[in-house]
């Protein structure tokens, strides 16, 4: 009791740390719930354009039909500047103001016609003006979509009218979709957010608190005394392997609880509970691994240098803060020697995950497998670590 | 008196360096031991192995009347270890430092806190129970760690140099605290290089050297070792050669030397020196300013046993 005592004195000398973990922890995950919420539905995009349609002959008996059913379909998909003056629409241009300028030639609706009839050689164009940024591809696409509509239906129109209302109608046609699968997706991608930053809070949180926390109980003085004691060293390192299990477990929940909060109705779903046990068989890990971080290091100072390196490098390099899949191939093989790569492909996983079965299971299981199997390799090494410096001088 | 140390043939060795070489001594419980030796002549090494904190490569170390070993737990539960450098936690308040180190000893949570009272008293700390380590001034630290380390009542006292860097008046505070400790029935092991020290708490000294004893006894019993029996000084001015030499020649004078200002004179042992000194001076009508006469220190004794030259 002595010893665990004294334990939760200096560990209570780091509740800023734990604090400030867990305020990263809540500001990303909400940051990144934010951003998922609004990817859930689709809105099209409406690009920037200006329209300038000359094909405005109708006075002199031309027939303007098509032309007019462009403008307005365009109209309808974009949003159509109103600028005039060569200088003003260059400068829009260039400023990015548009990104694409249609420009209907005049008669080009009677044109139309008169090339697909075969009356002419001359294939009438509309020309344009771009950006060639991602809205005037938008922009490129719908004037392509609207032209090519009207060549195939072109040849059974009478005139320009009678076309322009045949393409508008085919355009305007919808289809309905009906997805299949009833996982909520949404939900598993922000469970999974959380839980994969879990991996830098967790990792950065255990090895900070407990290398410090063993820093001070091992400092070589303090040390001394202890092994002078009639303590039994075993069991002092014992209480001090346990009394760090149990500091551990507490800030586990603590984010347990936190995702609750956050993503509440995920984690009472199937696939929540496997969320959690992932993360706990994660935390055994970061345990045992700062345990060894504590047995090595004698130095306080020393310990930030040691967070930065393995939480910070392991959750660059295994995809917590950056998504799994735009991670280079080399990357990621390098980062299966990390339990952390396991951890967060677990995650990953149980995203895309249709229903709980033992066949579906069987990754998540393999790889929890494989957290286990490194924080025995850790504790093994601290436990060896630990028998050689026992002695001193 | 019982032994409550005995140790025999002690030997430790670093690769081909002989730290401590076939080292045997005891101590009697009740009194204060003096560990004297110059850096590097294996006091730390000794204090080391008979806490079981390093190997020895030869001998036998028994406390109590057992083999220390590291896993001698009913030993160490008599024992109490002052080392030499502030031992503490930063992030503890003196009397939960005190409290957690006497832990380790006492389960029982009312004796504890007796124990704590007491040792806070006796290192003068009443004041400063609350305050954390870094808030001490240096005489305070050594005495928090003097009252970790005593706290559970230890019957054997290990203190490592526990005044190294104190103000005279802390220095008096815990020298008069290792009195009591002993008064109240504990056996002390002291290692210092504060010589006056010695003198005024050790029953006995063993002076150390490259890992042996290099002599043992009482303060008196080490001083009657000294080359010099008595060391007269003479403030004269202007002593001419020829006297200095004539003075060197008045017998039991081991070594006679003039600075200009002082004459200093290194007596064997013998009687009426000083009386024939001033005789002589008298009958030259050589006038002096002061003449003193000093028995060897302790000091003296330990050059001589272990030499002048600097050490690592």
């Amino acid at each position: 009791m002595t010893v665990f005592k004294a334990f939760l004195r200096v560990l209570w000398q780091c509740k800023a740390i734990v604090l400030l973990y867990t305020v990263i922890l809540v500001c990303f995950a909400a940051f990144q719930m934010q951003t998922e919420q609004s990817s859930i539905g689709f809105l099209a995009d409406r690009p920037d354009i200006l329209l300038v349609n000359q094909d405005t002959a109708e006075e002199e008996g031309k027939d303007c039909g098509l032309s007019a059913g462009l403008v307005s379909y365009l109209m309808e998909y974009c949003e159509v500047a109103d600028i005039t003056g060569e200088d003003a629409i260059n400068d829009a241009l260039f400023y990015r103001d548009i990104s694409y300028i249609v420009t209907i030639p005049r008669h080009y609706s009677e044109e139309f016609f008169a090339y697909l009839r075969g009356e002419t050689d001359k294939k009438p164009a509309v020309e344009v003006r771009s950006t060639g940024d991602q809205e005037a591809s938008y922009a490129e696409m719908l004037l392509s979509r609207y032209l090519r509509v009207a060549r195939v239906y072109g040849a059974y129109a009478e005139n320009g009218k009678e076309l322009a209302n045949r393409v508008a109608e085919t355009l305007s046609g919808q289809v309905s979709v009906e997805v299949a699968s009833h996982l909520d997706t949404g939900g598993l991608s922000k469970a999974a957010f959380f839980y994969n930053f879990l991996n830098y809070s967790l990792l950065a949180g255990c090895i900070y608190v407990i290398c410090l926390v063993l820093a001070s109980f091992r400092e070589e003085k303090i040390r001394k005394r202890t092994m002078v004691s009639s303590m039994n060293y075993r069991t002092f390192n014992r209480i001090l392997l346990l009394s760090n299990g149990l500091f551990a477990v507490g800030l586990w929940m603590i984010y347990v609880l936190l995702s609750l909060v956050l993503v509440g109705e995920v984690l009472l779903s199937d696939q929540g509970v496997w969320y959690l046990a992932n993360s706990f068989a994660f935390l055994l890990c970061a345990l045992t691994m700062a345990f060894l971080f504590g047995t090595l290091v004698k130095n306080k100072n020393a310990v930030n240098g040691i967070v930065n390196v393995v939480a910070l490098g392991s959750s660059f390099l295994c995809g917590a803060f950056v998504p799994v899949q735009m991670l280079p191939k080399s990357v990621l093989w390098i980062a299966h020697i990390l339990p952390s790569y396991w951890y967060i492909q677990t995650n990953e996983y149980l995203k895309r995950m249709e229903n709980v079965s033992p066949e579906a299971l069987r990754p998540v299981l393999g790889n929890m497998g494989i957290l286990l199997g490194f924080a025995l390799l850790f504790i093994i090494a601290a436990n060896g670590v630990s028998k050689r410096t026992r002695q001193i001088g | 008196m019982e032994a409550i140390i005995e140790v025999k043939h002690l030997t430790k060795e670093y690769k081909q360096v002989k730290a401590i070489d076939d080292l045997s001594f005891e101590v009697k419980e009740g009194e204060i031991l003096g560990l004297l030796g110059p850096n590097g002549s294996g006091k730390s090494t000794t204090i080391n192995c008979m806490l079981s904190l390093l190997q020895f490569s030869g001998g036998s170390i028994e406390m109590f009347g057992q083999e220390m070993k590291p896993d001698a737990y009913e030993i160490k539960r008599k024992i109490g270890v002052v080392f030499q450098d502030v031992a503490v936690f930063d992030e503890l308040t003196v009397y939960e430092n005190i409290d957690y180190f006497c832990g380790l000893y006492i389960k029982d949570k009312e004796t504890r806190g007796q124990y704590i009272k007491e040792a806070v008293a006796l290192a003068g700390l009443e004041e400063y129970q609350k305050f954390r380590p870094k808030q001490l001034s240096g005489g305070l630290l050594r005495r928090l760690n003097i009252a970790c380390g005593i706290a559970h009542k230890p019957k054997l006292i290990f203190l490592d140099e526990p005044t190294v860097a104190v103000d005279p008046q802390s220095r008096n505070h815990i020298l008069d605290g290792i009195k009591a400790l002993r008064k109240a029935g504990a056996t002390i092991v002291y290692t210092t290089h504060y010589m006056e020290e010695v003198e005024l708490i050790c029953d006995r000294v063993i002076i150390l050297d490259k890992g042996k004893v290099l002599a043992t006894g009482t303060c008196d019993e080490l001083k009657e070792l000294a080359k010099a029996d008595e060391k007269v000084t003479v403030e004269v001015t202007g002593l001419r050669e020829e006297y200095l030499e004539e003075i060197r020649k008045l017998g039991q004078i081991d070594q006679a030397s003039y600075d200009g200002t002082s004459l200093v004179i290194h007596y064997q042992k013998g009687k009426n020196n000083l009386l024939t000194l001033i005789e002589y001076l008298k009958t030259k009508e050589i006038y002096y300013s002061k003449i003193y006469s000093e028995r060897p220190t302790l000091n003296d004794v330990f050059l001589d046993l272990t030499g002048k030259e600097l050490r690592d």
